[in-house]
């Protein structure tokens, strides 16, 4: 890798899970890049297709029709997805789950005008949410009440991200980075050696960042209060709900997390979210980087001594 | 609210999720240092149409068609094979001034030819298993071989071994020669180095060792050895130039004969992508060589000593040879390439580095065209 090497990469932009995404690949030549791209987007859709609670054919489809009734056989890929979600939920005490997206029926964040459902409505979606009753093992999932529904958006994204990187540095590609979304995955370093400056969005200014965060390999993801949200008597109520209360959370305008791989970051990130005011010591005990911004604008970040390839620097 | 783990059996909640995380299927390189087989099937038609030229004499003309197919069976398998037909008219290359009418037989009228080739990928390396064949009028070639790969772990390394084999029979319109043989091995050992992100370099050196009929039958008085030893010597480097966006090729081969003659051969080519898809490519190609120690210079048939080897071959002369060439490129979408490519060939005597090449030959001139059609799926 020359230092003289100012040849620019090879970008890709591509919509999937209602997100815009990002491929930067440096590679000697374009038809290879292409080639690359290809593949790592087909794997983006590939995921899309079979997890999105959109779609009638989705395992999660398939999982979630079956509530109340049998259960239903899944695959290698799923069954990890459900440990790792599991792992993230005894991780967070509960405050992650992946059988909260019911609480959307009580939470409608697209609503105009916005309004802030009752106890009541929020106790009968609250009722369906529950992974602890979920029988699952490596062959099987069953949900065993009827409106129970399982919900991958949470880690989704990242998982692709991860794959998608893997897949073009298994095509020959070693500097590039993906970001799915927001959610950042290096495939490697730049090939001038500098390490990737990755901005963190400020949770409250259009276009302006809060901070950077420079990595030389890894992933960054960040967690927010104003992805979706509406505002109601002063008070913002944001799309990420705690899955022990059903309420939105408030502590934290926004999480930045850097970790080795970007399903990680983003776990990180939204257990700190949901976490609250225990986030910054259980970021600490998982001694990732990190940059917290708090409700009243202001920011925390630490670097744990063995990160010792993440720098974060505060805009 | 505590944040703890509710397990009792993990003791690092950091590394339980990791762990989790890890178990994932592609979330990490599980095979870094595999090398797998490309994942992109070609198919190229290229026509191709020679003439050759002395002062005065048009003589030979080459139109052939070519279809090349690449298919990846597999992330292990790849298979790629190409067919050709050439037709031929004219009289022989008038390659001696000095030897008219002693070539006037012409030559064959058309070479059909096929090779396939399947490589198998397998952790860092590869192995591809090839044959080819070749039929004329007079004349039948088969070959057979082997090639061996291994990259580096970093991929930036690449080295291959090659062992090939190659059984021709001559049996010559003329009937000067009848059933005649020659079997030809080949050894191959290359080295590629990534130096830089911009820059490559290859070497490769091939020892190839023959032994059986290597006269042109329809030359008068031509004898040569019955044995040949050829080693060659390539290095070619590849750098990218990222001010004009372009990328130099250089090339230079050295080649040793055992029939006496010594060649060098450097080439430069410049890649420039243009607007629109567009690549031009202009290349220039100057080799110089020596003569073969049978080689007699003009008049024919001077220095001919009855059972011992002699030629009046020019392509055994010693000369010196200008390839200009360009190549156009238009990329149309991700997948289709089209390209037309036109070369000019002058050979002259004095030409040779020093100058002092074969006297009293006239000059032999050359073009051909390329049109090739590429599409990748």
């Amino acid at each position: 890798m020359g230092e003289g090497d100012t040849r620019p990469p090879f970008r890709y932009t591509f919509r999937a899970m209602a997100a815009v995404h990002e491929l930067i690949l440096w590679t000697d030549e374009r038809r290879r890049a292409n080639r690359v791209a290809r593949a790592a987007i087909a794997d983006v859709l590939r995921i899309e297709a079979k997890f999105s609670r959109y779609r009638d054919d989705s395992v999660t489809t398939s999982i979630n029709r079956a509530a109340g009734l049998a259960q239903v056989a899944i695959d290698a890929e799923t069954a990890a997805l459900l440990r790792y979600a599991d792992r993230c939920h005894r991780l967070s005490n509960g405050a992650f789950d992946i059988s909260s997206g019911v609480l959307r029926r009580a939470w409608d964040f697209r609503r105009r005008p916005p309004l802030v459902p009752t106890s009541d409505e929020i106790a009968a979606a609250f009722a369906h949410v529950g992974w602890d009753r979920v029988e699952w093992n490596d062959a099987h999932v069953r949900l065993p009440n009827p409106g129970m529904e399982l919900d991958f958006g949470g880690i989704g994204k990242e998982y692709a991200a991860d794959r998608a990187a893997t897949i073009c540095a298994d095509h020959g590609v070693a500097a590039g980075l993906v970001n799915l979304g927001g959610d950042v995955r290096v495939i490697g370093p730049r090939p001038d050696g500098a390490p990737w400056r990755v901005g963190i969005s400020h949770p409250r200014v259009d276009a302006a960042v809060i901070g950077t965060v420079e990595v030389r390999d890894g992933a960054v993801a960040t967690s927010g209060d104003y992805e979706r949200y509406f505002e109601l008597d002063g008070r913002r109520y944001c799309h990420l709900l705690d899955s022990r209360t059903g309420w939105p959370v408030d502590h934290w305008q926004s999480a930045t997390v850097v970790a080795p791989l970007a399903i990680l970051a983003g776990s990180y990130a939204t257990i700190a979210m949901l976490l609250g005011a225990d986030a910054p010591a259980f970021l600490a005990q998982h001694r990732v980087t990190h940059l917290l911004v708090r409700a009243d604008g202001t920011v925390v970040t630490a670097s744990p001594s063995s990160a010792r390839d993440a720098q974060v620097v505060v805009a | 609210m505590a944040v703890t783990d509710r397990s009792p059996s993990d003791l690092d909640p950091s590394a339980a999720l990791i762990a989790a995380a890890l178990a994932l299927p592609g979330v990490l390189s599980s095979n870094a240092h595999a090398q797998s087989a490309p994942d992109q099937g070609v198919i190229a038609l290229r026509y191709y149409d020679y003439r050759d030229w002395q002062p005065g004499a048009s003589r030979m003309s080459v139109r052939s068609p070519l279809l090349y197919a690449f298919v990846p069976l597999s992330d292990a398998w790849t298979v790629e094979g190409s067919v050709l037909h050439d037709t031929m008219s004219g009289a022989s290359p008038l390659y001696h001034d000095t030897l008219s009418g002693a070539s006037g037989l012409g030559i064959t009228d058309y070479r059909s030819a096929a090779d396939a080739k399947v490589t198998h990928y397998f952790g860092g390396q590869s192995i591809a298993v090839a044959g080819a064949y070749s039929t004329e009028r007079d004349y039948e070639s088969r070959a057979a071989s082997i090639e061996w790969k291994t990259w580096s772990d970093d991929r930036n390394r690449t080295y291959a071994l090659g062992f090939g084999a190659t059984r021709d029979r001559i049996d010559s319109v003329n009937g000067i020669a009848k059933h005649r043989h020659r079997e030809t091995y080949d050894f191959l050992a290359g080295i590629t180095q990534v130096l830089r992100a911009d820059a490559v370099v290859e070497s490769t050196m091939t020892w190839s060792q023959g032994r059986g009929y290597y006269d042109d039958p329809y030359k008068l008085l031509d004898a040569r050895p019955d044995h040949r030893r050829i080693f060659a010597w390539l290095t070619r480097y590849n750098q990218y130039v990222p001010a004009m966006d372009a990328t130099l090729r250089i090339a230079y081969r050295y080649l040793d004969d055992s029939f006496g003659d010594r060649s060098h051969m450097l080439e430069a080519a410049w890649v420039q992508p243009l607007a629109n898809g567009f690549t031009v490519t202009p290349s220039l190609r100057y080799l110089t060589q020596s003569a073969a120690s049978f080689y007699r210079d003009p008049p024919f048939p001077q220095g001919f000593v009855a059972g011992e080897p002699f030629t009046a071959d020019t392509r055994l002369s010693a000369f010196g040879a200008v390839t200009a060439g360009i190549r156009v490129a238009k990329a149309i979408g991700a997948d289709v390439t089209v390209d037309v490519a036109f070369n000019l060939y002058r050979q002259r005597g004095d030409w040779r580095a020093g100058g002092n090449g074969s006297p009293g030959l006239a000059e032999f001139s050359a073009r051909w065209f390329e049109v090739g059609f590429e599409k990748r799926f």
